[in-house]
């Protein structure tokens, strides 16, 4: 046998997709085999190498990251808006930079910087409204059934980097329907899904530190400031309670929203 | 367990006013066809972009940034050409950007892997010897001769794994068809000579 040959014979050995070759291809090699010893012993370890790769288990993408895709993909689906999506996102991801530097930096200054920006709210809210609409339209948009709050709570540990607090359990006019991990600007959220009859309302709960935080609240709940906004046909209610930020968003009527908002702040 | 929380029913025309019940009445049934066969890729660019990466959260972020991309570029998507090698292209140029950013050259991993080879070229030839050592790797071997192997030959290996052809791994890598054979070879020697290692 010549070197040249057998290089050639160990070139189309050397793939995963040996038993997929055309027959005769295969043929060829496995001639060559019969009177090479060399050859012979590298196709054995090349096959054993595919059962070791064969052994590699395959990681689905988290349902979480599905969502957004989902999400992402929807809502770029419409052709007039792609470039301004794409800008958007873009855009987006240069806040995200450019906020996680200037947290370090600029710690406490930044949020009342924003304060005086009447678009950090929108911003926030646009947001909050973005993730309502991945949950009601993503493929597997609870990742957690609810069993109840017991059973959702503790499926938050290790996936956050904070505890979210939320003392509500849901009940017959709001009944909890699961959770799942969100992202709301450049943070994780613990997202948790009620119902309100037909409507479908999300809660986020997020670190507020750091964030564009409407300060003025048009609204005292239980001595809490919150904010009813409006946008895009949806209610969105925001209020902080120590160190954690709640959003929540859905369709459902202002006064809906703000009885479930008082539960939660009261935790029962 | 996983449920499915459908929209309520009645959603969309009692709200004939909301954006979104607007977009969706709008969007050409093409369009989110298209969308939905991105999102069929989702796991196989998941698992792709998770050995090709250090952590999970950087996976993460290729595979969104190639979803971005592919919307963007939707446009130069060719019917009837291969969506998922399509797709996985986008994947590694998102990938090659990624490193560019980290100011990791990719021409100076390209240099790793030549390098690689010629040191094991020599001793890939190790008999049973190296066969009994090959079945006893477990799975955290393997990953880990993997991820120590340079980006180039861990994205042909992966490549030829999922199955792509010669001609398809050359498009997506954006290299020679004629050079895929000789780089995936190469690049597999290496593999076996580190988990001939690993299974001392
Ligand atoms: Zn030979």
């Amino acid at each position: 046998m010549t070197e040249s040959s057998c290089a050639e014979h160990r070139r189309r050995l050397a793939t995963s997709r040996w038993s997929t070759l055309p027959p005769e291809a295969r043929a060829e090699v496995e001639r060559h085999l019969q009177g090479c010893e060399e050859c012979r012993a590298f196709a054995k370890a090349e096959r054993e190498l595919d059962a070791a790769l064969g052994r590699l288990p395959r990681q689905a993408a988290p349902e979480a990251l599905k969502a957004r895709l989902a999400a992402t993909l929807r809502a770029e689906a419409a052709p007039p808006s792609v470039s301004s999506r794409w800008a958007k996102w873009r855009d987006g991801r240069k806040l995200r930079l450019v906020s996680a530097t200037a947290a370090v930096v600029l710690a406490g200054a930044l949020s009342v910087v924003f304060a005086l920006r009447p678009s950090a709210t929108e911003r926030l809210v646009d947001e909050a409204v973005n993730d309502h609409l991945r949950v009601l339209y993503a493929t597997h948009p609870i990742e957690i059934e609810s069993g109840g709050i017991h059973q959702v709570k503790p499926w938050f540990e290790g996936r956050l980097d904070f505890a979210p607090v939320l003392d509500f359990a849901g009940d017959e006019e709001f009944p909890l329907q699961g959770g799942s991990i969100g992202y709301l600007l450049d943070r994780k959220a613990a997202v948790f899904v009620f119902k309100r009859r037909l409507h479908v309302v999300t809660l986020f709960v997020f670190r507020a530190e750091g964030l564009p935080w409407p300060y003025l609240g048009n609204r005292t709940l239980d001595g809490v400031s919150a904010r009813l906004e409006q946008s895009r046909g949806f209610n969105a209610l925001l209020f902080r309670q120590r160190d954690l930020g709640y959003a929540l968003v859905s369709d459902a009527d202002a006064n809906s929203l703000e009885r479930l908002g008082h539960k939660i702040m009261a935790g029962h | 367990m996983v449920s499915r929380l459908a929209a309520p029913q009645g959603y969309l025309s009692s709200k004939p006013e909301s954006w979104y019940a607007k977009r969706v009445s709008e969007r050409p049934s093409q369009a989110s066809a298209f969308a939905a066969r991105v999102l069929e890729q989702a796991d196989a660019l998941y698992n792709f972009a998770r050995r090709l990466t250090h952590q999970a959260s950087e996976a993460e972020d290729l595979v969104q940034d190639t979803f971005a991309r592919a919307i963007q570029a939707r446009d130069q998507f060719q019917e009837g050409t291969n969506l998922r090698a399509w797709l996985f292209r986008i994947l590694r140029n998102a990938q090659l950007d990624a490193l560019r950013r980290a100011q990791r050259s990719p021409l100076a991993k390209l240099a790793d892997e030549e390098r690689e080879a010629e040191d094991d070229s020599r001793e890939f030839l190790r008999g049973d010897f190296e066969i009994d050592r090959l079945r006893r790797v477990v799975v955290a071997d393997i990953e880990n001769a993997l991820a120590s192997l340079s980006a180039e030959a861990r994205s042909v290996i992966l490549l030829d794994l999922e199955g792509f052809s010669e001609l398809e791994i050359a498009s997506i890598m954006s290299c020679a068809a004629g050079t895929v054979k000789s780089r995936l070879a190469r690049a597999r020697t290496t593999l076996r000579a580190k988990l001939a290692e690993y299974g001392k």
